[in-house]
């Protein structure tokens, strides 16, 4: 059997599957190596009962419309990838537990994301709209580096571009203090953090901007029929393409020639040849996976320097009844026990944060009729799992998250949730370490901690993970976590093998 | 309330965020990552859900002439050190290699989760008229047998938030074996829950662990067990079938119940409808595995004629195969009876391991057994163990795991 390949792609998640199609529909010889017998990774679903229920997703940012296309859409647009999409407008309810607790609803169109903010906390609405002023002086900086080549002129950028580095290079919450929001209003839009796992005085405010501004201008938007068909959507156009897809491939080794480059992997039992290889699997993994005497050294103290991102607790819940019998009138309710997201973070176990959708608001017949389903989501780490957590308590333990968090959204809403469970499934970090195979069962990669957060990651990449032969993209990768970010990640290094390869370099 | 000043925060900060950068990665050790096995999420992971399990038969149990229940052991020599714990009404997926053929059954597991522990499952095995694999276990599988199983899988458990705590089961045949495993578990403290177990026999020789069920009866006061003879009458016993009547004489006097349904399809055939009777919600119903889906054509939905063959185009990572499939064998056993191992775990339509792709041809999928994705469907995505032909097909599969 022909076991040459120009591009060999190591895991078929969502910036594995982008990259493939990339190398593939422009003519390169392109494998997608899948240890899982599914596509997708995180975007995938799953069947219990009369229902299919969406795993990860909760509003793909920087999707946009046909006429007006942003990032996410480009790219499916541009590889032919065909998806229907459906939007949400109410960006999110925040609810605060206790006496200074709120309940607000925000909405997305920057003047109407203005308003509902004005609303929420009069006399706010300056400093907001400052916010989006601020990202397109940021879109302006960044227009210019990349019209540089990412070397811009140092007087340039001090002179007409000082706004944006100082968005830049300090935290959400240094940002909005200075712009002179209120402490309510900054709480209220930092609610969003959970979705970057980092609270909001370590979160770069440049990356945080860019998300609410996609979320604001955009919307959120979500596959019909679950995230499964993002991944199949993708699937075909990389097999329309002539490229292969071998599902039950486990990649075990990374293979190195004389040169110290990687030249292809083992995937059961087989050895595979490209000219490169693409790994959606986070770099700890494929470490593990190489001969550790021949990583160069910046690499393998990057990877002792990282932390891992943060993780889940989720509960799908298949009710049968309604959202309207149940009293749920939205699709995504934040619901904190402190108004702080530094708080949230750090109370993370007890009473912090946890976000509950339906996705019915947005998709009426995402299940069946008379029927609806609630994802739960609650960001922890793996490593917050007890220490003498033992297999067979496995079960009561996630029943005991599931039913913590039920109980006290039932309590919060005077809804009765319970009896009307006709499926249920748990995931915690145990489950996403057994599918995703990260360490600690990470969803979001590599954390995006104050001194690894994406400025500094992609002014940086190119030092970085220098083996040849090699690349990385996906959640771990220099876009940090999240879909978008990971489809961004699997176009831009999809784009650069196709440059490398057919151009010569 | 503060005048807004961004020029508060210093710009040439912008200057210093590579430095930082690489000062962090400078400071940081160059030595080697940890393994995965290291983490405790990926370690009860691994515990869990184990990719296979090499076993061993240690001990065999002649049940009746016609049942026995086989003991498996880890089988250490061949790599796995201890069993994956489980929840009662889970099965294994077990492989077998007869003939030029490599098959896969699954069979729920009879022991509790408690005895994992102490590192033996127990199956049960019924010999059946048809029934290849069951037949070709108790023929061949001598204590020492090597076996080659899955991690424990399956959704027929009970689940504390959603079913209530009073369960009716409905057992026939060969069913009863989950019914044993949570029988056990409830016994153990290790499921909170009380089960009335309904299980129907021909006669009282042909039902199996009669012993091994009153003595748990007399030890738990959460579990009785009530024969149902449908062929000859007995003392302590109900005759008949399992009928709504039955149910409603022996579910609680108020209050909700879960019924919980294993047996053979006839069985479900009949009870399904009587379960219809009483009135319950969805939710307080569920079945175990349907099991291999036969006889497509008295489908009134079905368009094919049962007498036809058709060509059948696998691929498997590029490489292809041709072979024939009867129009009444799924395309899972068109491959097992031509020698191509295929991945498949419960083949009822349900689990998904036998996700394939459709490249071509028509296919007829039974609407009660067709446990796709909605974007499967939308992308030509089949489950091959629930798949008939109505024409030649090619399809890509992908390669068989143990």
């Amino acid at each position: 059997m022909d076991n040459c390949f120009d591009v060999i792609v190591v895991g078929a998640g969502n910036a594995g599957l982008v990259a493939a199609a990339t190398t593939a529909k422009n003519g390169l010889k392109t494998l997608l190596l899948e240890k899982h017998n599914l596509p997708g990774g995180c975007a995938t679903s799953f069947v219990r009962g009369r229902f299919e229920f969406e795993p990860s997703l909760h509003e793909l940012a920087s999707v946009g419309t046909e006429k007006a296309p942003d990032t996410v859409y480009k790219i499916f647009d541009q590889l032919g990838a065909k998806v229907d999409w459906r939007y949400e407008h109410n960006m999110f309810r925040a609810i605060v537990k206790g006496e200074a607790g709120y309940d607000v609803t925000v909405q997305s169109g920057i003047e109407t994301f203005c308003d509902s903010m004005e609303q929420a906390v009069p006399g706010c609405r300056a400093s907001v709209r400052a916010l989006f002023d601020l990202v397109k002086k940021n879109n302006e900086a960044l227009a210019y580096i990349t019209k540089m080549k990412g070397k811009p002129n140092g007087l340039v950028m001090v002179l007409k571009h000082g706004d944006f580095m100082r968005v830049a290079s300090h935290s959400v919450e240094e940002v909005m203090n200075a712009l002179g929001m209120p402490e309510k209003a900054r709480n209220i839009i930092c609610t969003y953090w959970g979705y970057l796992g980092v609270p909001t005085d370590e979160l770069n405010a440049m990356h945080f901007l860019n998300m609410l501004n996609c979320y604001v201008t955009d919307g959120a938007a979500m596959p019909y029929l679950r995230s499964h068909e993002l991944s199949l959507a993708l699937c075909k156009v990389i097999q329309d393409a002539g490229g292969q897809i071998w599902y039950n491939n486990e990649v075990t080794q990374f293979l190195n020639n004389e040169e110290g480059a990687v030249c292809g992997v083992v995937a059961n039992g087989q050895k595979l040849y490209a000219k490169e290889v693409i790994s959606n699997v986070i770099p700890h993994n494929v470490f593990n996976m190489y001969d550790q005497s021949k990583i160069p050294e910046i690499d393998l103290k990057l990877a002792n320097a990282r932390e891992f991102g943060i993780s889940v607790a989720t509960v799908y819940l298949g009710m049968d009844c309604t959202m309207e019998e149940l009293g749920i009138n939205d699709y995504t309710v934040f619901v904190m026990g402190d108004p702080n997201p530094r708080k949230q973070y750090e109370n993370r176990e007890t009473d912090g944060i946890y976000i509950v959708n339906c996705l019915n608001k947005v998709i009426p017949d995402s299940s069946p009729k008379g029927t609806c389903t609630l994802f739960f989501t609650i960001p922890v780490f793996g490593s917050d799992l007890p220490k003498n957590l033992k297999p067979e308590h496995y079960k009561m333990y996630k029943n005991q998250i599931a039913k913590k968090y039920i109980e006290d959204y039932e309590k919060l809403l005077g809804i009765s949730i319970m009896p009307h469970i006709e499926e249920i499934s748990i995931a915690t970090p145990v489950t996403f370490a057994r599918y995703l195979g990260t360490p600690d069962g990470t969803i979001y990669g590599y954390k995006l901690s104050d001194w690894d957060n994406l400025l500094s990651r992609i002014s940086n990449e190119k030092n970085e993970y220098t083996i040849p032969g090699l690349s990385f993209c996906g959640g771990h990768a220099f876009r940090g976590d999240g879909y978008s970010s990971a489809y961004v990640t699997g176009d831009t290094v999809g784009k650069r093998i196709v440059k490398k390869i057919k151009g010569g370099i | 309330m503060t005048k807004p000043n961004l020029r508060s925060l210093n710009k040439m900060d912008f200057t210093k965020v590579v430095p930082t950068r690489n000062q962090k990665i400078s400071d940081a050790p160059a030595k080697s990552l940890p393994p995965l096995s290291s983490y405790k999420a990926n370690e009860i992971a691994a515990a869990l859900h184990p990719k296979n399990q090499k076993l061993k038969v240690a001990k065999i149990i002649e049940q009746s002439s016609d049942v026995k229940s086989f003991i498996l052991v880890a089988d250490v020599e061949s790599g796995t050190q201890s069993l994956a714990y489980f929840s009662a009404g889970q099965y294994l997926s077990i492989t077998l290699n007869i003939g030029s053929s490599v098959i896969t059954r699954p069979y729920s597991l009879s022991s509790s989760p408690k005895e994992s522990l102490i590192g033996e499952y127990m199956l049960t095995v019924k010999r059946t008229g048809g029934g290849l694999a069951s037949n070709y276990i108790l023929d061949s599988w001598q204590v020492g047998t090597k076996v080659m199983a899955s991690a424990p899988l399956g959704d027929f458990t009970y689940e504390p938030l959603r079913d209530a705590k009073q369960i009716i089961g409905l057992a026939g045949g060969s069913g009863i074996t989950p019914f044993y495993s949570l029988a056990k578990a409830i016994a153990d403290g290790d499921e909170d829950a009380c089960l009335t177990l309904l299980y129907g026999s021909c006669t009282k020789a042909d039902a199996i662990f009669q012993a091994e069920f009153e003595a748990l009866a007399a030890s738990c006061d959460r579990f009785r067990v009530i024969n149902v003879l449908s062929e000859e009458p007995a003392e302590g016993c109900e005759q008949g079938f399992l009928t709504a009547e039955l149910i409603r004489k022996y579910a609680p006097e108020s209050g909700d119940y879960s019924i919980f349904i294993c047996g053979p399809q006839a069985m479900y055939n009949f009870v399904d409808k009587e379960i219809a009777t009483l009135g319950l919600r969805k939710k307080f119903i569920r079945h175990e595995l349907f099991g291999e889906y036969r006889h497509p054509e008295r489908d009134a939905a079905y368009s094919g004629c049962k007498d036809d063959s058709f060509h059948l185009t696998v691929s498997i990572c590029g490489e292809t195969k041709e072979i024939s499939c009867n129009a009444d064998d799924t395309l899972l056993v068109a491959m097992e009876k031509n020698g191509i191992a295929a991945p498949a775990h419960c083949r009822s339509g349900i689990c998904g391991w036998c996700h394939s792709q459709l490249i071509s041809g028509e296919v007829y999928v039974p609407k009660s057994v067709d446990g796709r994705r909605m974007a499967d469907l939308q992308f030509g995505y089949i489950h091959p163990c629930c798949t008939f032909p109505l024409s030649d097909i090619v399809i890509d599969v992908p390669p068989f795991q143990a």
